[in-house]
């Protein structure tokens, strides 16, 4: 049962993805506040070019493949807002417009150079990928995220909850947001190795996800997020330990998906039979009058059994 | 007007670099004033706003603040953006408004601890202080607001329709707390779509609309031939309005 306990590539790895969750929980529970799930996926493929030319020009080295997926997804980003601003494009589709562009540039560079790793792992990652420079990198990227969060959570949360008001309390009211969006980035590189491009995105939605049906305060449901995105990582290393063709990204990332689907069915605020009976009872699209009952003013969208 | 000077606008052209939205806004508010913002979709209303807030420098005209600009400026949105499932309590959107003042490793003190209390109370919302906004009908959500504008303790509280979608009980408590806040010496400027009895709580009105302002009192102001020159309503509306109003008296007699 705990023979994986003598490998020391299990223990490198239950420690390295220990560390991540720290970090990789609260980014995710604010992409799911702030509605940019989708477009943190969106950025999981834009580093991808950065990661594969910084690969290709000098191996396996840590320090430049951040560099490359930095420069990658910040380019992105930075693009995504100044099309969404410039033209009358929209953001949502200006940022997939380039992700897609920066995804197939990526695959493209990678397969004319004829990489030496196999598509496979850098997709869904491999836990045998973890080496001490990977590590230090998790390390430094949990440390700078939990202190910009000590710093940014107040502005951050505000912005979330009323943009307007906090646009009218502050001088910069981009700064915390932006910082944000490099957290982002910055996560998903540290969890590359371990996850691959595609699932380290999984990690950080999914627990967030499922933490998000239970919580009704910041605190409680970014200590929810952080619990499912600990245990998802631990069991799904175990999984994968024992069935060795399967890559660590998709088994951890599905033991998340079974926190979702148990949260999603017995939390209080996730799915409930009487919604689909009673269409009252449901969550609506829109937001302001629609939703008021106008008999007695009270939202019809709030759930009472 | 015995209170002080608390704002004058002098000539204020407002809007943005290659368009001018409105010209010529000239208007005084005192301590203790509440000044009604009517006019148009596009008339200046939310331009004028940000340019009190100081996101947006005047295009010309002076913006004057006798008694220096004030630290902090109130100030209520309207809740298009805003998001009411994002999972914290009442007490916690009321403190917010205390924010500003707080850096990042301070703690909420004594002194604010009690100015929230009492917000939650004079709102109405102590009762709820503790239920997520999920669970809100949009007139609690409105009295959260009002307390989280109440901590922000502000000399000016900028108020953008404060009202829509908002019944009328609600409406009642919340025009209490407006005169309250006068009778304290704040000064208060409500944007207002609609013309309603919100007007007789306000002691001035400026009328925005074809690039014009006028400003006065809101009986003087805001007539018919007014209204109707500011492009707030149509001929045809006016008319309406005036024959409805015949009838009615007619009935009467």
């Amino acid at each position: 049962m705990f023979e994986w306990f003598e490998y020391a590539f299990m223990v490198r790895a239950l420690v390295a993805t220990s560390v991540m969750s720290f970090a990789i929980a609260p980014v995710g529970a604010f992409l799911v506040l702030r509605r940019l799930s989708l477009a943190g996926e969106a950025m999981a493929h834009a580093i991808v070019p950065g990661i594969v030319i910084a690969f290709v020009l000098s191996g396996l080295s840590v320090v430049s493949m951040v560099i490359g997926g930095l420069t990658a997804g910040i380019a992105v980003a930075a693009l995504t807002s100044l099309l969404a601003r410039m033209t009358i494009i929209r953001e949502d589709a200006s940022l997939a417009s380039l992700y897609l562009i920066a995804l197939a540039l990526g695959i493209f560079v990678l397969s004319a150079a004829g990489s030496a790793v196999p598509l496979k792992s850098f997709l869904f990652g491999s836990i045998l990928g973890i080496d001490n420079e990977t590590l230090v990198l998790i390390g430094v990227t949990a440390t700078i995220t939990l202190v910009s969060f000590a710093i940014i959570l107040r502005p951050l949360i505000t912005n979330t909850i009323d943009p307007l008001f906090h646009e009218s309390q502050t001088k910069y009211p981009g700064l915390a947001t932006q910082w944000f969006m490099f957290l982002v980035v910055l996560n998903l590189l540290g969890a590359f190795k371990a996850l691959g491009t595609l699932m380290a995105v999984g990690l950080m939605i999914l627990p967030a996800t499922a933490a998000r049906y239970w919580a009704s305060t910041i605190t409680s449901y970014l200590l929810t997020t952080f619990g499912f995105a600990l245990l998802s990582c631990w069991i799904g290393l175990i999984v994968s330990f024992h069935l060795p063709d399967v890559p660590s990204g998709p088994a951890i990332v599905l033991v998340a998906a079974v926190f979702f689907l148990i949260s999603l069915i017995f939390a209080p605020q996730g799915f409930h039979p009487a919604a689909w009976l009673n269409p009252a009872c449901r969550w609506q699209q829109s937001d302001g009058d629609t939703n008021v009952n106008s008999e007695t003013g009270e939202k019809i969208h709030e759930k009472t059994f | 007007m015995t209170q002080p000077l608390l704002l004058s606008a002098d000539a204020l052209a407002l809007g943005y670099r290659d368009l001018t939205v409105v010209k010529d806004v000239t208007f005084e508010l005192a301590r203790g004033d509440v000044l009604a913002v009517v006019g148009h979709n596009g008339s200046g209303k939310s331009t004028l706003i940000r340019t009190l807030l100081g996101g947006l420098p005047p295009l010309a005209g002076a913006l004057n603040w006798p008694l220096a600009r004030p630290e902090t400026v109130a100030y209520l949105g309207q809740r298009t953006d805003f998001d009411d499932r994002f999972p914290i309590r009442v007490r916690d959107l009321a403190a917010m408004g205390a924010w500003r003042g707080l850096g990042f490793l301070h703690k909420i003190d004594g002194e604010c601890q009690a100015r929230i209390e009492s917000a939650l109370d004079r709102t109405g919302t102590a009762e709820i202080a503790d239920m997520p906004l999920y669970k809100l009908s949009a007139g609690q959500l409105q009295r959260a607001l009002f307390a989280r504008t109440m901590v922000q303790d502000a000399p000016l509280i900028l108020l953008d329709e404060p009202f829509t979608a908002i019944d009328q009980t609600t409406e009642a408590a919340l025009l209490t707390l407006i005169d309250s806040w006068a009778a304290e010496g704040r000064a208060v400027i409500m944007v207002l779509h609609d013309l309603s009895a919100v007007l007789q709580h306000c002691n001035s009105a400026l009328l925005l609309g074809q690039g014009r302002a006028l400003f006065g009192n809101p009986q003087e102001t805001l007539t018919p031939h007014n209204l109707i020159g500011h492009a707030y309503l149509s001929r045809s509306q006016a008319t309406w309005i005036k024959t409805m109003y015949r009838g009615q008296e007619a009935g009467h007699v």
